[in-house]
């Protein structure tokens, strides 16, 4: 991994369209701004991987599946 | 086409049924066909199932049967890569998590929702914002929680006698 050191104010530049640049430091946070096309997806990494973990568990699901159908009929009629 | 699956064996699709993820559903970077099929017939649930890795299917939903409020912004960027030109062309289902054992604990995730362009049968997974839409949404709101976790206090609603 490459590892600069930047002020802030100070910016990187990734390829011709990616800039990153450190908006302030505050204690233990950085606030980062991040320049990228539209295309490119840009997150938080612990959302990204929250997403990609449930994506797992969802995968998991085993074949007996029991009466899906009867439990949220079940849930609408307690309502 | 005929394709293997684990759950269904192997069954007959339309190849025009198939629908393409842009990008692949996180985690899963490499399968890009799916297929939604009916959980039984008239069913709120649907399987995506792989058209390529036979084991890998999800359950599906839509968050509009059980979240009727649910809205979020599609970027254009993501309009762009669906190729959607019009509202009606989009369809939006959301992941089931089913929890070994306890199936009324399932919770669909609407923090990570996929939009499907219907007629150019494209799709994606969007990455909405974690402050907003939850990851684990219970689909039926007192259900017990999985074995080994404590049930919250304070909850007021009816013992679960009915299920």
């Amino acid at each position: 991994m490459l590892i600069l050191t930047r002020k802030a104010g100070e910016k990187i530049t990734i390829g011709d369209d990616i800039e990153i640049s450190v908006v302030e430091i505050k204690g233990r946070q950085v606030r980062i701004g991040v320049k990228a096309p539209p295309e490119l997806a840009v997150h938080r990494e612990e959302v990204f991987r929250r997403i990609q973990e449930e994506n797992l568990r969802a995968a998991a699901v085993g074949p007996e599946l029991g009466d899906l159908e009867a439990l949220l009929a079940g849930r609408r009629n307690r309502k | 086409m005929e394709i293997a699956t684990t759950r269904f064996g192997r069954i007959e699709i339309k190849e025009e049924k198939m629908i393409r993820m842009t990008q692949g559903i996180l985690g899963f970077p490499d399968e890009r066909r799916y297929v939604l099929l009916p959980h039984r017939e008239g069913s709120s649930f649907f399987w995506l199932q792989s058209v390529d890795r036979p084991e890998l299917a999800f359950v599906v939903i839509s968050p509009f049967l059980f979240a009727p409020d649910y809205s979020f912004d599609i970027p254009d960027a993501v309009e762009r890569e669906l190729e959607i030109e019009r509202r009606e062309q989009v369809d939006v289902l959301v992941l089931v998590t089913i929890p070994a054992g306890n199936p009324r604990a399932m919770t669909a995730n609407l923090l990570g929702p996929l939009v499907i362009n219907v007629e150019r049968r494209l799709g994606r997974q969007l990455v909405l914002d974690p402050n907003r839409y939850p990851l684990q949404h219970p689909l039926i709101p007192d259900a017990a929680p999985s074995p080994g976790e404590p049930a919250a206090a304070g909850e007021g609603h009816k013992a679960a006698g009915a299920g």
